[in-house]
């Protein structure tokens, strides 16, 4: 049975052919390998904005301005130009034609920032259902913080942290969070996890989880905080017990606003947090129970507990996931590793916490065979699916595509140590919220492409004067278009390092290349289409 | 070739299906083909048995399977589950004072 590679052959074939169950995505999808976007206008005249990316649904292109305090969003469309010619396919396109005002018109400007705070441009998560947008605007970070309130000591401090929640459609802010003397990971969205409507976001500096959730109102609710205590009555019913108590570690309200000094020291170095406890009985259950024999256990749970009691004490959460609406994957580690750059020789832990039960699912180190095995036939469970579009829960991975699994296989025969590449493997887990492209043009199943040079990930590459490639998979194994990034004729000067990155359309064959330096010269965005 | 198949269609063999006696098409037959009824009633369902669909993600149920293993405790000495039952009970109830009231 022979699939024609032609696209009016294509067209004729689906309208008798109903794809088999579950594969709609798979057969729409291979028209991308006809509609590719292989005509590149270079160094086009924009605005000089540091463009994040389009939307899931396509529907937007988020920007911002280059002093990081406005949020500019457009709407991709397409060029429309007539050609009095008679051959027309052959003929340049006219200059009027080659501008970014032909793909994008602008809807609105909306300053998100105050004058003292910056726009995170690294952070954008997307709620698609109602097309509400969140974005982190934060004042200056303050390093060596003393450690008050409850905070951890070692993390920095970022006096004022505002969330803002937007609707896309006319940018109106629908509601803002604020957190002062704070700090979350807002660099590639990291401390923050968007799920349908739930946000997760992870207070490094206080050690709490807070759960919120988007209204169709566009209102943000508070639902929960897990860090210190784990279910919403854990305070009340702490303090309240301690005051029938009668001990005098409880102060009274009035003496602690008089006296700010006298906090409540006793009580607070006493009990571990709740979310603490939890793992510390999870991980003595599961030692306990490791022994039939009463002896061997009791010398069990000192080698394996005890001694790292302390080490266990001080872990802090790192960063969290959502695995469905009830569960979390939280990443526990050190406070040094926390703020470090190289965070991957510092040992970490991840644990599966049912918010409901409030009990710890699953606890394993970053270098467990387990997880691991469970990463690579689940993979797909823990970048957790999107009801609304279909279309991502196509992206490429490993549990998806043949192609990622080969390569996953070939990484894993090639590794000189199992558990070095099982560390390094987990090390992305908990993944980064909408970290990844869903074009079709980074389907592995379709096109073969240079993973160092482009990939889904969207984050910034070292960039390289020849174009990048895309290779049919399938036979005739051609090659169907490149993505060249810089000015056409290339870059002379040699010695600058340049970074790219790439903006995919999700649908439209439609893409951004940005190429810029280190310094602050303006970037020459090139826009690939379709002709 | 058999002429109880309506038309001339092509067949490798033109002795295939000569043997065959055929109804006679003008006049179908009008009996019932013969159904079959069990005899038992193991393979019934039970009457109060609800079918849904399991609201944990399989990577969600795998996790809850191997915390339940884990913290299954192991049957390897029975005569030592007594005294371990009896040391238990004061710390359980150590555990629950200290717990928020469901």
């Amino acid at each position: 049975m022979f699939r024609s590679n032609n696209i009016t052959a294509r067209i004729f074939q689906r309208q008798i052919t109903t794809p088999s169950p579950g594969t709609s995505v798979h057969h729409a999808r291979r028209f991308y390998e006809n509609i590719v976007p292989g005509c590149t206008i270079h160094d086009v005249e924009c605005p000089d904005l540091s463009f994040r990316k389009f939307t899931e649904d396509g529907k937007y292109l988020i920007s911002f301005s280059r002093t990081h305090q406005d949020l500019i969003v457009y709407r991709p469309t397409w060029l429309s130009f007539s050609c009095k010619q008679e051959d027309c396919d052959t003929q340049d396109l006219p200059l009027k034609a080659k501008k970014f005002e032909s793909f994008f018109t602008q809807l609105y400007s909306v300053p998100l920032a105050s004058a003292s705070e910056v726009i995170c441009k690294d952070f954008f998560l997307y709620a698609e259902t109602n097309q509400f947008g969140v974005f982190a605007t934060s004042t200056a970070q303050i390093h060596d913080a003393p450690a008050t309130g409850g905070a951890i000591l070692g993390v920095p401090s970022i006096e004022k942290i505002t969330f803002h929640l937007l609707r896309l459609e006319d940018g109106v802010v629908l509601d803002e969070r604020v957190f002062c003397n704070d700090y979350i990971n807002l660099a590639q969205s990291m401390g923050v996890f968007l799920f349908e409507d739930l946000l997760a976001i992870v207070s490094l500096r206080y050690q709490r989880i807070h759960i919120l959730q988007i209204r169709d109102s566009g209102s943000l609710v508070d639902l929960r905080s897990i860090g210190e205590f784990c279910r919403e009555d854990d305070e009340l019913f702490l303090n309240s017990s301690s005051q029938a108590d009668g001990t005098a570690q409880h102060m009274p309200i009035n003496n602690v606003v008089n006296d700010p000094n006298l906090e409540q020291p006793a009580q607070e170095n006493c009990f571990l947090s709740g979310i603490k406890q939890r793992l510390l009985s999870f991980i003595v259950r599961g030692i306990q129970n490791e022994q039939k024999v009463e002896t061997m256990r009791n010398q069990s749970l000192k080698k394996k507990f005890y001694f790292h009691f302390q080490d266990y004490v001080d872990l802090i959460i790192w960063k969290v996931q959502f695995l469905d609406r009830h569960h979390l994957l939280i990443k526990f580690g050190s406070v040094e590793a926390a703020v470090s750059r190289n965070a991957d020789n510092h040992p970490s832990f991840f644990a599966v916490y049912n918010m409901e039960s409030t009990e710890i699912i699953a606890f394993y180190q970053m270098s467990s065979d387990e997880l691991y095995l469970l990463y690579e036939q689940f993979c797909d469970y823990f970048h957790v699916p999107s009801k609304s579009s279909l279309y991502m829960n196509f992206i490429s991975s490993h549990s998806n595509n043949i192609y990622a699994l080969e390569q996953l296989r070939n990484n894993k025969s090639k590794a000189t140590s199992f558990s070095l590449f099982i560390k390094k493997v987990l090390a992305s887990l908990p993944f980064n919220c909408q970290s990844q492209n869903p074009s079709p043009y980074f389907d592995q199943s379709l096109f073969r492409y240079d993973e160092k040079l482009i990939s889904a990930a969207d984050r910034h590459r070292q960039s390289t004067d020849h174009p990048i490639k895309f290779i049919l998979r399938r036979p005739p194994h051609t090659l169907k278009f490149k993505i060249k990034t810089g000015p056409e004729a290339g870059i002379t000067d040699c010695r600058t390092k340049r970074i790219s990155s790439f903006i995919f359309h999700p649908i439209l064959p439609l893409a951004l290349s940005v190429q810029q330096t280190l310094f602050s010269q303006p970037a020459v965005v090139n826009i690939h289409f379709r002709r | 070739m058999g002429s109880w198949i309506v038309g001339n269609w092509p067949s490798f063999d033109p002795h295939n299906f000569s043997q065959l006696r055929p109804n006679d098409p003008s006049a179908p037959s009008k009996k019932t083909p013969i159904t079959y009824h069990p005899t038992h009633e193991r393979t019934l369902p039970p009457p109060d048995q609800v079918i849904s669909s399991e609201a944990k993600n399989i990577l969600l149920r795998q996790f809850y399977q191997r915390g339940d293993e884990k913290l299954r405790p192991k049957r390897a000495a029975p005569e030592n589950l007594a005294p371990e039952q009896e040391c238990k009970h004061p710390r359980a109830s150590v555990a629950s004072s200290s717990e928020p009231p469901k």
